[in-house]
């Protein structure tokens, strides 16, 4: 079984779903979305970017890294669940052609990465005693982190101007 | 900027983009003063802290912002919600420099106190909802404005 075969019958059911209908027939549901999907990006890349200047000693020096990070958890938390809600019910208004667009394809990678690379070695590093691990680690998971989510946020201001379609799809669209 | 392909969409994805940095600041310090995030931390910490890059976010915002500008200024300033934009942004510059020049100045008074003063509070809802219509105006004009 491919991954194909698996991907464009959930867009397809996606498509379809009645939040896929509702957003894609009304005028003003779509820029609604559209909304808290952009207003929870600031929230999200703020939270990001904060930990990750304290990671590269930019900012809030005086303290440890895990205390910043504890702050700024329930917002980063809170604002990636919205970003990935009202991602999905973007998303949905046009599941199959997204599915064939390479920058959302692009931009669902760099997603994955991001995630993983936050929940896992970013968190560690953040969570970690200050003193067990060198500046230049922190300095370099740092960038990793902020290449990750710059990737996320580039393919998602590319997808829109992507108008070509990946040619195996293109026999779906209407 | 209309001459060339690429122009228009690299200024208006850093512009987009810089929101991380100056939405997420933004909304960090009126949580701050909220008194609803980072409540163990001094309130001229968190200000110290964000200010500098967040008025660098802004600066970028205003900047890129100008050149989408120039990029058709008639067609712009004809979108009603353009002007609305511009009133809003002007209500939110006001509304800094209120809180500066009045709690603001004062903040060794509550540095430390988790409990913001009324005055705190009002400045961070005031911005928060004029930051939300802001936004939101500004994601309208892309719809407002005639294709290119």
């Amino acid at each position: 079984m491919s991954l194909r075969s698996i991907l464009i019958p959930f867009c397809q059911w996606c498509n379809n779903s009645f939040w896929g209908h509702g957003i894609r027939n009304s005028t003003w549901l779509f820029p609604f979305v559209e909304i808290f999907h952009l207003l929870a990006l600031g929230v999200l890349g703020g939270t990001i970017l904060i930990l990750n200047l304290r990671l590269m000693g930019l900012r809030f020096k005086n303290e440890p890294v895990s205390e910043l990070a504890k702050d700024v958890r329930p917002w980063m938390l809170g604002s990636l669940a919205v970003m990935l809600v009202s991602g999905f019910l973007l998303f949905s208004t046009e599941a199959v052609k997204m599915y064939g667009n390479w920058a959302f394809r692009g931009k669902m990678l760099f997603l994955l990465a991001a995630v993983i690379f936050t929940f896992t070695v970013h968190r560690k590093v953040v969570m970690a005693d200050q003193s067990r691990v060198a500046p230049a680690v922190r300095i370099i998971v740092a960038i990793i982190s902020l290449l990750l989510w710059t990737g996320v946020g580039l393919g998602g201001r590319a997808l829109g101007y992507v108008t070509t379609s990946v040619s195996s799809v293109s026999s779906l669209l209407p | 900027m209309r001459e060339s392909l690429w122009a228009e969409p690299i200024v208006e994805t850093i512009h987009v983009l810089t929101l991380t940095l100056f939405l997420g600041f933004a909304v960090l310090l009126d949580m701050r003063l909220l008194g609803v995030a980072m409540k163990r931390r001094r309130m001229s910490e968190v200000l110290g802290q964000l200010n500098p890059w967040l008025f660098g976010g802004f600066a970028v915002m205003i900047v890129t912002g100008v050149v989408l500008f120039c990029g058709d200024p008639i067609a712009f300033y004809s979108t009603m919600v353009f002007k609305i934009k511009m009133i809003l942004l002007v209500l939110a510059g006001l509304n800094v420099l209120i809180f500066n020049a009045t709690i603001g100045r004062k903040v060794a008074e509550w540095d430390l106190n988790p409990r913001t003063p009324g005055g705190a509070k009002l400045a961070a809802v005031v911005s928060l909802v004029l930051w939300v219509f802001i936004i939101s105006a500004g994601r309208w004009i892309a719809y407002a404005l005639p294709p290119p």
